[in-house]
C-alpha cells in the first residue's frame, strides 16, 4: 500500500490544455473518488498516475518517490478499465494470473492467489473460460480480480461499473466498498455516477474543466459545497439556485421579492449573488404558512416525490416524502429553512455562513 | 365430364405448380451458373484433359491419347524433380522473408511517427509495379556492367569479383528471390497493419500496467490476435509464389544448367518453349494436386486455431 501525492500536475495536448495544476494528497489506505462532467480530465488524471499518459508538468510521487518517467510496469499499480481490457485469448484464471507469471512468481503461490481471489468474486465457476463467454457482470469480476491477485500499491478505477445494469452496479459497488474495508488499499476510483461517490468515497475530489474545485468528505461537499459548481453537481434533484441582489439583511431576488438571511457579509452589498436551497429543504406547508407557489409538475419517484414549482415565476424544486401533497392543489405554500440556506458569491465561491464546519454543527 | 375435368385440372394443377415451385430457385440461378461453369469448368476440364493426349504444337500427328504415359515420363524426369525441389527452396525463402520483412514493416508504421502517411505510400508502391518491369530492374541492378549491386557486394567482401550473381549456379536463386521479397512485402505490411490496427489499444495499456516488458505484449497480445491472418496470408502466398515464374523467366529463364528452375518455370518452358502442351499440362496437374493438399492442411490447421477460442 502507498500514498500518492500530486503536486501542480498539467496536461496538454499540442496546445490544447487539459489539466490546469492538479495537487491532490492521497494518504495509505484511503478511497479516493474523482467526480465531474464528461471532458473534465478525470481520466486523463487517472492514466497519468498509471503511467499511460505523459507528464506536461508537474509531479507524481508514489510513498514519496518521483514516478514521472516511471513505465507502468514498474509504479507496481493495478488499474481497472472501463471496458475491462481481458485478454481474450487466455483464460479467466490465466488473465488474473498473467501479471504475476510476468513477475515469474512461484507457481503454487500463484494459482493460490488467483483460488481467493476467485472465492471473494465468485468466479470459481468460470476459471476455465474466455471472456468471450461471460456475461458483462462476469467480466467486470475478472477485470476486478485481475487487479486484486497481485496485490498493488495502489488501484486505479476508471468508471468499472459503467456498462452494468443498475441492479448490477449497485450490488457490485457494495462488493467493492466490501473489498476496500477489507484490503485497505490505496484506492483513485473515477466516475461520474454520484451515488457511488457519495457511498464509496472517504474523500471526493470534484473536478470541472481541469481544475480541482473542491476536495473533501462526501458530506462535506454535500452540505458545504465550496462553489455553485460543486453545488449543483453533487446532489439528486439538483440543488436550486435563486440569483438575486445582496442587500442589508438578506437577498432581493430578481422578481423583486426580498428573503431575509442572517448577516449579508458588508463587502457584498449591492452585488450579484446566488442563493441555493436543496430540494429536501424546502419545506410545504400545508396550512398556507409561507411564499405561495404554483405546482407544474409531480414526479412520484416512490421513495419521495419531487415536485416541480413557480416560485414568483422562478423555477424551484422540491423534494418530499410527504405522500399527502399528491392531493394538493395548483397553488402551494413554501417555507426555505434558513439554515440550510447556501450564499454564493459574484465569482460562484461560498460565502461565509455553514461553510465553517462549527457553524454547522 | 365437366366434374371429371374439373377432377383432372385439380390433379394436375398442384403438380405442376410444383414443379414450377422447386425449380424456380433453379431457373433463376441457371444463367449465372451456366457462365460460371463455361468460363471455369471447361478451360480447367479441357487442360486436365491435354495431360492425358500427346499435343506438339510442331507435331501435325500428334493430339492422340496416350492414358499415363506423360505421368510415366514425368516419374524420371529428373529436371522436373530438381525443379520441385528449386520450388520448395524459392517458396520457402521467399515467404519467410516476405512475412518477417513484412510484419517489422507492419509493426513499425502502426507507431505513429511524423511523416506516417507519406512513409505508408511509399512502403507500399512496390507492389504497384508490375513483375515483369520488377524482373528486368533487378537483373539489370545484379548485372555488373550496368548495376551496382556487383560492386557493392565487392566492396563489402562478399564476392571475389564483380560478377553477375544470376550467372553463378550456387547463388542464381538468390536473385529472383531477393527481386521477389523486395516486391512482396507490401502484401504482408499491408494485411498485417489492418490486422494490428484492429488490436484494441486498452490491451497493451492493461497488459504494461499488469508489467508487460515490449516483447512480452507482443508475443502475448499481438501474435494471438494476428495468428488467424497470418496463417491466411502465408497460406495464399505460398500458393502465389510457387506459382508464379514472371521474375525467374525475365532474370534467369531457369538457367544457369536449370540451377534456377522452379516448376511453374518449367511448365513455361515445357509449353512455351519445347511446345509441347500435353506434357506441361501434366506437370501443372500435378503442381497443383500439391499445391491443394497444401492448402487443405492449412485450412485445417486454421479452423482447428479458431475453433479453440
Ligand atoms: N489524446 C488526446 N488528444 C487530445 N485531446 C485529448 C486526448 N485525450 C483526451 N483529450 C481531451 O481531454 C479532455 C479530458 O478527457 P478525459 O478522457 O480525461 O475526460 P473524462 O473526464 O474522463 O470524461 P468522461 O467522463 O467522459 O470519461 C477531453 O476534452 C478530451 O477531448
Ligand atoms: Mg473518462
Amino acid at each position: 500500500m502507498a500514498s500518492i501525492s500530486i503536486k501542480n500536475l498539467k496536461k496538454a495536448y499540442g496546445t490544447f490544455s487539459v489539466l490546469h495544476g492538479v495537487d491532490l494528497d492521497i494518504a495509505d489506505g484511503e478511497f479516493v473518488v474523482l467526480v465531474g462532467p464528461s471532458g473534465c480530465g478525470k481520466s486523463t488524471l487517472l492514466r497519468m498516475i498509471a503511467g499511460l499518459e505523459g507528464v506536461t508538468e508537474g509531479e507524481i510521487q508514489i510513498d514519496g518517490a518521483r514516478v514521472n518517467d516511471r513505465h507502468p510496469k514498474d509504479r507496481d499499480i493495478a488499474m481497472v478499465f472501463q471496458s475491462y481490457a481481458l485478454y481474450p485469448h487466455m483464460t479467466v484464471a490465466e488473465n488474473m494470473s498473467y501479471s504475476l507469471r510476468l513477475r515469474k512468481v512461484a507457481k503454487d503461490v500463484a494459482a493460490r492467489a488467483v483460488t481467493a481471489a476467485s472465492q471473494k468474486l465468485g468466479l470459481e465457476p468460470f476459471l476455465a473460460r474466455r471472456p468471450k463467454a461471460l456475461s458483462g457482470g462476469q467480466r467486470q469480476r475478472v477485470a476486478m480480480g485481475r487487479a486484486i491477485v497481485r496485490q498493488p500499491k495502489a488501484f486505479l478505477f476508471d468508471e468499472p461499473l459503467s456498462n452494468l445494469d443498475a441492479r448490477l452496479r449497485e450490488q457490485m459497488r457494495a462488493e467493492i466498498k466490501k473489498m476496500h474495508a477489507d484490503l485497505k488499499a490505496t484506492s483513485i476510483y473515477v466516475t461520474h455516477d454520484q451515488i457511488e461517490a457519495m457511498t464509496l468515497a472517504d474523500r471526493i475530489v470534484a473536478m470541472h474543466g481541469g481544475v480541482v474545485q473542491q476536495v473533501g468528505s462526501p458530506l462535506d461537499l454535500y452540505d458545504r459545497p465550496a462553489n455553485l459548481f460543486v453545488a449543483g453537481f453533487i446532489g439528486s434533484p439538483g440543488m436550486n439556485f435563486l440569483e438575486g441582489r445582496a442587500e442589508k439583511d438578506g437577498i432581493r431576488l430578481r422578481d423583486e421579492s426580498f428573503m431575509a438571511m442572517g448577516d449579508v457579509p458588508e463587502h457584498l452589498l449591492g452585488q450579484q449573488v446566488t442563493l441555493g436551497i436543496r430540494p429536501e429543504h424546502v419545506v410545504l406547508d400545508a396550512h398556507g404558512q409561507g411564499m405561495p407557489a404554483h405546482l407544474d409538475l409531480v414526479e412520484p419517484t416512490g421513495f419521495g416525490i419531487i415536485l416541480h414549482l413557480t416560485l414568483n415565476g422562478l423555477p424551484l424544486k422540491v423534494f418530499t416524502l410527504d405522500r399527502a401533497v399528491l392531493q394538493a392543489g395548483p397553488m402551494v405554500a413554501v417555507t426555505l429553512a434558513q439554515e440550510h440556506l447556501h450564499l454564493f458569491g459574484p465569482d460562484g465561491s461560498r460565502i461565509g455562513g455553514t461553510s465553517d464546519p462549527a457553524a454547522a454543527a | 365430364m365437366s366434374l371429371a375435368g374439373t377432377m383432372g385440372g385439380h390433379t394436375r394443377k398442384p403438380w405442376l405448380k410444383r414443379l414450377a415451385d422447386t425449380s424456380e430457385p433453379y431457373l433463376y440461378s441457371a444463367p449465372s451458373l451456366i457462365l460460371i461453369v463455361t468460363v471455369m469448368l471447361v478451360p480447367l476440364a479441357l487442360g486436365i484433359s491435354y495431360a492425358f493426349r500427346d499435343i506438339q504444337l510442331l507435331n501435325p500427328f500428334s493430339g492422340g491419347f496416350i492414358g499415363l504415359d506423360h505421368f510415366r515420363a514425368l516419374g524420371e524426369d529428373t529436371a522436373f524433380y530438381r525443379a520441385l525441389k528449386n520450388t520448395l527452396w524459392w517458396t520457402g525463402a521467399s515467404v519467410f522473408l516476405q512475412f518477417t520483412f513484412g510484419l517489422i514493416l507492419a509493426l513499425l508504421l502502426d507507431k505513429p511517427f511524423w511523416g506516417r502517411g507519406v512513409v505508408q505510400a511509399l512502403v507500399f508502391l512496390p507492389w504497384a509495379v508490375p513483375s515483369f518491369l520488377a524482373g528486368l530492374n533487378w537483373a539489370w541492378l545484379f548485372n555488373p556492367v550496368i548495376g551496382p549491386l556487383p560492386h557493392w557486394f565487392f566492396a563489402l567482401g562478399l564476392i571475389d569479383q564483380p560478377t553477375n550473381l544470376l550467372s553463378d549456379p550456387h547463388y542464381a536463386m538468390w536473385g529472383p528471390i531477393l527481386a521477389n521479397v523486395w516486391w512482396g512485402i507490401p502484401f504482408f505490411a499491408i494485411t498485417l497493419l489492418a490486422a494490428l490496427q484492429a488490436i484494441p489499444r486498452d490491451l497493451y495499456e492493461a497488459a504494461s500496467i499488469d508489467g508487460a516488458t515490449g516483447l512480452q505484449r507482443f508475443t502475448s497480445i499481438t501474435l494471438p490476435f494476428l495468428a488467424p491472418t497470418i496463417a491466411i496470408t502465408v497460406l495464399l502466398r505460398t500458393v502465389w509464389i510457387s506459382n508464379f515464374a514472371d521474375l525467374i523467366v525475365v532474370m534467369t529463364g531457369g538457367g544457369p544448367a536449370d540451377r534456377t528452375q522452379i516448376v511453374a518455370s518449367y511448365i513455361f518452358t515445357q509449353a512455351f518453349r519445347r511446345l509441347d502442351f500435353g506434357y506441361a499440362s501434366a506437370i501443372a496437374l500435378v503442381l497443383l494436386a500439391l499445391l491443394m493438399a497444401y492448402s487443405m492442411l492449412i485450412i485445417l490447421l486454421r479452423q482447428s486455431l479458431l475453433s479453440k477460442d
